[in-house]
């Protein structure tokens, strides 16, 4: 049985989990729901995510919900299987590490990129205008963050040293918010630099954000 | 040789690796830095933390930081080891659930309960600052949104997935807080979280460990 995504292709959380099948060679078919007001549906709560979110995946009746849960299981369950691609070494203290960057992707990482990501995304679509003292902000506070980054991928070429889950979790909003006109941030540190440039190359990753824009093409009124 | 803990036992985030090393039976020894600016210096970033936060582990040579990351890979290395507890099952489908109750954790239950946790034990202590009556008020009213769902999830159940596992010892430390400072409404007033926060206080770990941090704000008001 096929796996079930539930979610929109442009959400950068969605596109973690639809990176992460790609990287993984599952094979899956995205199913989206029909508004952002659909989720909060006594329904989709009842049957979907009790927090009324996306993502949701299927693996036939197996429901599991949290994009970084998700993409756990997926390395769990099918690493391996289709392909040789390891998000998450065997070796318990390799995996204790992607652990680690992933969780300073959540602590450090993701507020002043989401803070970005709001004002340079989503404040337009809700016609209103941007904040420019919080895009500031934002920007310092996610500078010292890259610096730490500069830092931590000295000698290395992804954060854990091989590729792996850490890498793929920052993916999406960082390109979101680079494309945005914020690339400076990424671009004025040559490890992170170097390191962002891997990742935009990565076939799985390249295939992912094509998804989204002829998601965009096709609904251009969503 | 024995594991290295740095950290204080009051912060949650380090009381969140002391239970799970009692829970797994773990001995290890408790590092208090110096003092909370020490976190700030030079030396502390590049060889403890590079956010300059606690806790961090040594387990040995291996050096792991960030308080989930850490108990995950505890579990991984030891689980089974020194006892029988059970802290991520071994079914995939299971570990996938306790994975997704710790997103749950961290992306809905933790935002408003560490406001709490600040605005009413950090605040007037250690930064001078009174309590925000506001504050509260709207983290009180988040919580109690999130503390509706969990009633909902655990219909039926006796921990949040069904059998105690890291999905409810993560929240243990910060709940322990937040009970204690005046807001046991929140969780007795709702049965089904009532009975499960009543089963996680009487399990040893916890009743040790929050034993040990009553003494220590005990000693403090000295």
């Amino acid at each position: 049985m096929t796996i079930r995504l539930i979610g929109f292709p442009f959400s950068g959380i969605v596109l973690r989990v639809i990176i992460c099948l790609k990287e993984l060679g599952i094979p899956y078919e995205l199913d989206p729901p029909a508004s952002y007001k659909s989720l909060r549906d006594e329904d989709y709560k009842a049957n979907k995510h009790p927090f009324a979110k996306i993502p949701v995946l299927f693996d036939g009746d197996f429901k599991i919900t949290e994009s970084r849960a998700i993409c756990r299981y997926l390395v769990s369950k099918y690493q391996g299987k289709y392909n040789d691609t390891i998000l998450i070494p065997n070796d318990v203290h390799k995996a204790g590490l992607v652990d680690q960057f992933i969780s300073y992707e959540f602590s450090y990482y993701d507020p002043p990129l989401s803070k970005l990501l709001y004002q340079e995304k989503v404040v337009k679509s809700l016609n209103r205008d941007q904040d420019p003292e919080v895009i500031k902000q934002a920007r310092e506070e996610l500078a010292k963050v890259l610096d730490v980054f500069e830092k931590l991928l000295e000698g290395k070429e992804y954060l854990n040293g091989e590729y792996s889950l850490a890498d793929i979790f920052l993916c999406p909003n960082s390109y979101y918010v680079y494309d945005a006109g914020h690339s400076d941030l990424w671009d004025n540190r040559p490890n992170v630099k170097n390191w962002w440039n891997r990742l935009y190359n990565r076939d799985a990753i390249k295939k992912s954000f094509e998804e989204t824009k002829s998601f965009w093409e096709n609904n251009p009124k969503f | 040789m024995t594991i290295r803990l740095i950290g204080y036992s009051a912060l949650y985030p380090t009381l969140r690796v002391i239970i799970c090393l009692k829970e797994l039976g773990l001995p290890y020894e408790l590092e208090p830095p110096a003092s909370y600016q020490s976190l700030k210096d030079e030396d502390y970033i590049a060889n403890k933390h590079p956010f300059g936060k606690i806790p961090v582990l040594f387990d040995g040579d291996f050096r792991i930081t960030e308080s989930r990351a850490i108990c995950r890979y505890l579990t991984s290395k030891y689980q089974g080891k020194h006892n029988d507890t059970i802290l991520i099952p071994n079914d995939v489908h299971k570990a996938g659930l306790v994975d997704q109750f710790i997103s749950y954790e961290l992306s809905y239950y933790d935002p408003p309960l560490s406001k709490l946790v600040y605005q009413e034990k950090f605040a007037k202590k250690f930064f001078n600052k009174d309590p925000d009556p506001e504050v509260i008020k709207q983290a009180r009213e988040e919580l109690a949104k999130v503390l509706d769902v969990y009633e909902k999830l655990l219909e039926g159940k006796e921990y949040l997935n069904g059998e105690y596992s890291l999905a409810d010892l993560v929240l243990c430390p910060g709940t322990n807080y937040v009970y204690g400072a005046g807001h046991s409404d929140l969780w007795d007033s709702r049965p089904n979280v009532k009975n499960w926060w009543n089963r996680l206080c009487n399990r040893d770990t916890n009743k040790k460990s929050f034993e040990e941090i009553k003494s220590f704000w005990e000693n403090l008001g000295k």
